[in-house]
């Protein structure tokens, strides 16, 4: 039997030269965690996990939606936790993936090779480096913690991919996923429905008749493409964004739940709320001007990233 | 405010609000209603700019092209470009990468240079009657 945890966090985005930040206490840069083509790349590790293991955790520290309060618990501690509790439910191999980066692992065929060498833990390596993706044996392992320590690297077999993989440690990178996604370099799609060749579009989004969208682009869940709007070269607008008219978007990615105001012109850039980081002029700034950029008012859900992690705890809750 | 004979060069502030953007006209107001004003903004400074900012930076170039004069941006920070092509005015502007290029525009065709008594096609066959003879 093959468990998974997925180590993830959900702490709010801070735009700081070309990365997001972590918040104080959380232990992962949080690209991994931003919707792209309508789902994170978390959410899609969770489901391509559930097509091999019979046991998939997302560990997450929460905020309180009200009063913005964390979970008590430290992520190692609820990892090890989860790690114990797989151990009992009598797993023999359990999947760590400490989620900072995209990949697409073949996880069966890892899963394979650290059957056949008989090591206490596998670890995944990619053309440029060690990816934090472990397969542990629990018998031997004695927690979450363990693949942190020193000593792991040393006393694991290395399993080497030629698998598609993106660090996200960067807005590049993050920009860079988007479009391997759109030329098929990667096996990324696009939620939503292709309506025209390359043109994705999800339910509830409205796209006015005059407003041009040209292929490749993503258009997300109840997103408002207003009149005389283009959006083109790789664009992607996420959830709950609202492109005001006659904005031209060109090779941009808008976060969810962003507005972009009457008449611009947004190019080579990462916008979230009022958060803008141009990758041409390699600068990121915070636009004070709420007729340009702001968070826009949520319909709906909310946002997805939250979702998706909130039914990933339910799922590893519910088993 | 460094001024260069008839050319007034002037450092816009670091952020560019409501409040900031009337401070600034109280100071460049005078200079717009000026004749023939020639005036370079440095915006190496600037960080952050409002859509008032850039109403302000309009309505700047509006006034001294009306009064016969020019308006020039020099030494833009990053985030002054980036916003400036996000409103759809960086074209508007003419731009240098210095104030000192900016300055030394204004002087590509001095005025002096030219006899004000000779017609603006005097030149173009002068320039022809050399290449008759060359050949």
């Amino acid at each position: 039997m093959l468990g998974a945890i997925i180590i993830a966090s959900d702490q709010s985005r801070q735009v700081q030269g070309d990365r997001f930040i972590a918040s104080p206490g959380s232990e992962l840069a949080s690209w991994a965690a931003v919707e792209v083509m309508g789902k994170a790349s978390i959410s899609r590790l969770a489901d391509a996990l559930w097509e091999v293991c019979d046991l998939v955790s997302v560990i997450a520290t929460l905020r309180d939606r009200r009063n913005g309060a964390q979970s008590q618990s430290s992520l190692p501690d609820l990892a090890d936790e989860c790690f114990a509790s797989y151990k009992r439910k009598g797993c023999d191999a359990v999947l760590i993936a400490r989620c900072g980066a995209y990949f697409e692992l073949d996880i069966a065929t890892m899963l394979a090779f650290h059957q056949e060498r008989g090591l206490e833990a596998t670890r995944a390596f990619v053309d440029d480096g060690p990816l934090d993706v472990w397969i542990v044996d629990p018998s031997v392992v004695s927690g979450y913690s363990w693949v942190c320590s020193p000593s792991a690297c040393a006393r694991s077999a290395v399993y080497r991919s030629q698998a598609y993989a993106n660090r996200l440690q960067s807005a590049r990178d993050f920009r860079r996923l988007v479009l391997d996604g759109f030329h098929s370099r990667c096996h990324l799609r696009p939620e939503g429905a292709e309506i025209k060749p390359g043109i994705w579009v999800c339910e509830g989004a409205l796209i006015e008749r005059s407003a041009r969208i040209v292929a490749p682009a993503f258009i997300g869940r109840n997103v408002q493409i207003s009149d005389e709007c283009l959006i083109t070269r790789g664009s992607n607008v996420e959830s709950d964004s609202h492109i005001h008219f006659g904005t031209a978007v060109e090779n941009s990615s808008i976060l969810p739940n962003t507005y972009v105001g009457i008449g611009l012109d947004l190019a080579h850039s990462i916008v979230d709320g009022r958060n803008l980081i141009n990758l041409q002029h390699n600068v990121s700034l915070q636009i004070t001007d709420p007729v340009v950029l702001r968070e826009s008012a949520a319909r709906g859900r909310g946002r997805k990233l939250r979702t998706d992690i909130e039914s990933g705890m339910a799922m590893s809750s519910a088993e | 405010m460094l001024t260069s004979g008839p050319i007034v060069v002037m450092q816009v502030p670091e952020v560019l609000k409501v409040g900031e953007v009337h401070d600034f006209m109280q100071e460049l107001g005078p200079l717009l209603e000026s004749n023939r004003p020639r005036i370079v903004l440095d915006l190496s400074q600037v960080r952050s700019m409002e859509s008032a900012g850039v109403e302000m930076l309009l309505h700047c170039l509006e006034e001294v092209l009306k009064r016969d004069g020019d308006l020039k941006l020099a030494a833009l920070s990053p985030e002054a470009e980036v916003i400036l092509e996000l409103m759809r005015v960086s074209r508007v502007f003419e731009t240098f990468l210095n104030c000192e290029d900016a300055i030394r525009s204004f002087h590509a065709i001095p005025a002096e240079a030219v006899p004000q008594n000779t017609p603006w096609y005097a030149n173009v066959f002068n320039e022809l009657g050399v290449v008759k003879q060359a050949s």
